[in-house]
């Protein structure tokens, strides 16, 4: 309940988030941040020369922030992209990208806090959550991609989702998830999994979070264009057999992400970020700066 | 010279419908390589393409105990028999190939593999008695290209560079289900540069027939490379009543056999109705033959090759020993060496001592002498 009443204190002065998105080429992470924008913030990869193909570029961190305005709310969404993940033969060198990234961020946060006097206009750029994009195998997860999780969610709020989940058919996707939380649970990765406290909380919440929490990883299909179905105007992929729907729930869980990701958890991940794993790390490095220095 | 026309048939004309008949009897052996990433539907599309289960789907259960990072060459063997024609039928899968963080050399099983096979078909021939060889050299490998929309990737490159220089390499994107048509054109179209530009050689195929019909249908077979895939054994029905082999979304059916929707049916028409022969012919003929003169070239008639065992989970056991056997050497080495200082000690010690029993013998001996020379002159 605390984080509605925050909200309505914030709501003229608006709110900062930062979101990362993780995924191998292809699964429509590009895509993925446009939708979620509506507009066209990642521009589309360039065609690289085809005589260039087999060189292996590694991974590039490259942040884009767009003004939001959700229901009257003002957003300064920054998103944070990372082209070349998982592309290259060997891919052992990109988790270590990553997590510098994100803990040079807290490195910032943190001599800021200690100088004597402070900027009151600094720029927090630490990331409040990540989207990792699952490879819709059809089977389990990978390798890859219980390493990075499990990596990473130390130092931020992992959120699995399913990237062109417009592969499976309804059965399917439910098998897949199925078996990708089962994974997530026997390698012990504590992803976010929108957490509430059965005596604290009211039932509403309880609600909301149980539903959110059965629906990951959310499966996820981006579209840029509009077609026309029916008469209306749609954001959606036109296939010989049909039609998928971005904003159908029927088809895809992209709706939901959007509405917990920038209105309902928006607070709570910032506040995980900020209470907690940010705080982790802040006692971890002292304690090695004051082991260092004995 | 040129042929001399025979006047009344004489039964050469028959030749053909005897040979017909031999090999007819005789059967056939079909050896297809599917490489790829797992889950882009390879089993799938096995059992699609004989319509029978060749190969069981995986099973879960066991996935938690798997712990080795290795590619595995798998081997599947089936008897198909249509109209009384019998074909032997060798799948070689390659899981594990792909699937983990570090791929490098992950294609060297798969190479090997095909390597061997050569090798043993040529021993084989070698051999005083060879009426009864084994053939499992591979007629065709299926390379899965997983449906990104961008590009191929740089493993990707590397395989298929490999590959098309020994086997009849035929590139099909996965999972074509996920593309929209535009996306697919592009796609494709990106595909035949990378693999122009990166001479990357592709099976191809005499267009040329006798008859129009062949020659604008191998055309249309050729168009359509590399070939779109939808895999399925399930029946479905469709929006308008009929029942499909298909893939049943809530926003409609996906048709394996529908020509809109995916290449399978080209692909099926290549594989087994027009060109099987083909692929065996030129396999036998042309992969085997230069595989053949190049080892030729260097080794005598009976000769082994000389084998470099290059799995891998080997390499890092391999660095893993040498590393242990090197830490060894140096500890006995220093054992030695001090060992080595203990004895030049003892030496010494004991050559002092020597020496200062020399001297305590010499001082002895002057001391007599003096006695000596002592005694004599008192004697006078």
């Amino acid at each position: 309940m605390a984080h509605r009443i925050g909200r309505r204190k914030n709501v003229k002065k608006g709110f900062q988030f930062t979101l990362m998105v993780v995924g191998a080429s292809g699964l429509g992470r590009t895509t993925f941040i446009n939708t979620l924008c509506d507009a066209d913030v990642v521009p589309k990869r360039e065609s690289d020369e085809p005589d260039m193909a087999h060189v292996e570029e590694g991974i590039k961190i490259k942040p884009y922030t767009v003004e939001l305005d959700e229901d009257g709310v003002k957003i300064s969404l920054t998103v944070v992209d990372t082209p070349g993940f998982g592309d290259m033969i060997d891919n052992e060198y990109c988790f270590q990208e990553i997590l510098g990234y994100l803990e040079r961020q807290y490195d910032d946060i943190l001599s800021e806090e200690s100088r004597i006097k402070r900027n009151p206009r600094f720029r927090d750029n630490r990331v409040h959550a990540l989207l990792y994009f699952i490879t819709p195998t059809g089977h389990s997860l990978r390798e890859i991609d219980i390493e990075l999780m499990k990596r990473l969610s130390p130092r931020i709020n992992v959120i699995p989702v399913i990237g062109k989940a417009d592969t499976f058919t309804p059965g399917e996707l439910a098998d897949f998830k199925k078996r990708v939380m089962e994974d997530i649970e026997h390698h012990n990765i504590p992803i976010y999994n929108f957490p509430y406290d059965p005596e604290e909380d009211d039932e509403e919440t309880i609600e909301e979070n149980s539903e959110l929490r059965s629906l990951l990883p959310f499966a996820l299909i981006g579209c840029e264009e509009e077609i026309m179905v029916n008469g209306r105007k749609v954001r959606g992929r036109q296939y010989p057999w049909g039609i998928v729907e971005v904003d159908n729930t029927q088809h895809c869980d992209f709706a939901k992400l959007r509405f917990a990701l920038l209105s309902s958890h928006l607070q709570d991940l910032k506040e995980i970020t900020h209470d907690y794993l940010y705080e982790n790390y802040r006692t971890e490095k002292l304690s090695r700066t004051a082991e260092m220095s004995e | 010279m040129a042929p001399t026309q025979v006047g009344t048939g004489i039964g050469i004309a028959n030749l053909p419908n005897q040979r017909h008949k031999i090999v007819a009897k005789n059967g056939s052996n079909f050896t297809l390589m599917v490489c790829g990433e797992s889950g882009l539907g390879k089993t799938t599309f096995i059992n699609t393409l004989f319509t029978t289960t060749i190969k069981t789907p995986r099973t879960y259960k066991r996935r938690f105990n798997k712990t080795e990072k290795t590619v595995e060459i798998e081997i599947i063997r089936a008897e198909l028999e249509e109209k009384q024609f019998n074909v032997k039928l060798s799948v070689i899968d390659t899981p594990g190939f792909g699937d983990y963080t570090n791929n490098r050399d992950s294609w060297m099983p798969i190479i090997d593999f095909i390597d061997d096979q050569h090798e043993s078909y040529m021993r084989q021939d070698q051999q005083p008695k060879r009426n009864e060889l084994s053939d499992m050299r591979v007629h065709c490998c299926l390379y899965f290209i997983r449906p990104t929309g961008h590009t191929l990737k740089p493993l990707d490159i590397e395989v298929m560079k490999r590959l098309g220089t020994r086997v009849n390499l035929i590139p099909v994107i996965a999972k074509a289900d996920t593309m929209t048509p535009t996306d697919l054109h592009k796609f494709k179209k990106r595909i035949l540069e990378v693999i122009a530009a990166q001479n990357i050689q592709c099976y191809t195929f005499p267009l040329d027939s006798d008859d129009e019909a062949s020659t604008k249908r191998n055309m249309s077979i050729m168009a359509a490379m590399p070939f779109s895939i939808i895999g399925s054994t399930e029946d479905v029905v469709t929006a308008d009543g009929r029942t499909v082999k298909g893939r049943q979304y809530s926003w409609g059916v996906a048709e394996v056999e529908n020509e809109d929707h995916c290449d399978f049916k080209k692909l099926r028409q290549l594989l087994i109705r027009t060109h099987m022969l083909d692929l065996i012919h030129s396999t036998e003929e042309s992969h085997y033959e230069n595989y053949r003169r190049t080892q030729m070239e260097t080794r005598k008639i009976g000769e082994p090759k000389v084998k470099t065992v290059t799995n891998p989970k080997w390499k890092e056991e391999e660095e893993a020993l040498r590393k242990r056997f090197t830490e060894q050497v140096r500890l006995e080495e220093n054992r030695f060496r001090s060992w080595e200082q203990q004895l030049i000690a003892e030496r010494d010690r004991l050559n002092k001592d020597l020496e200062a029993e020399h001297s305590h013998i010499k001082a002895l001996e002057a001391e007599l002498e003096a006695m000596q020379a002592g005694l004599s002159p008192k004697r006078k």
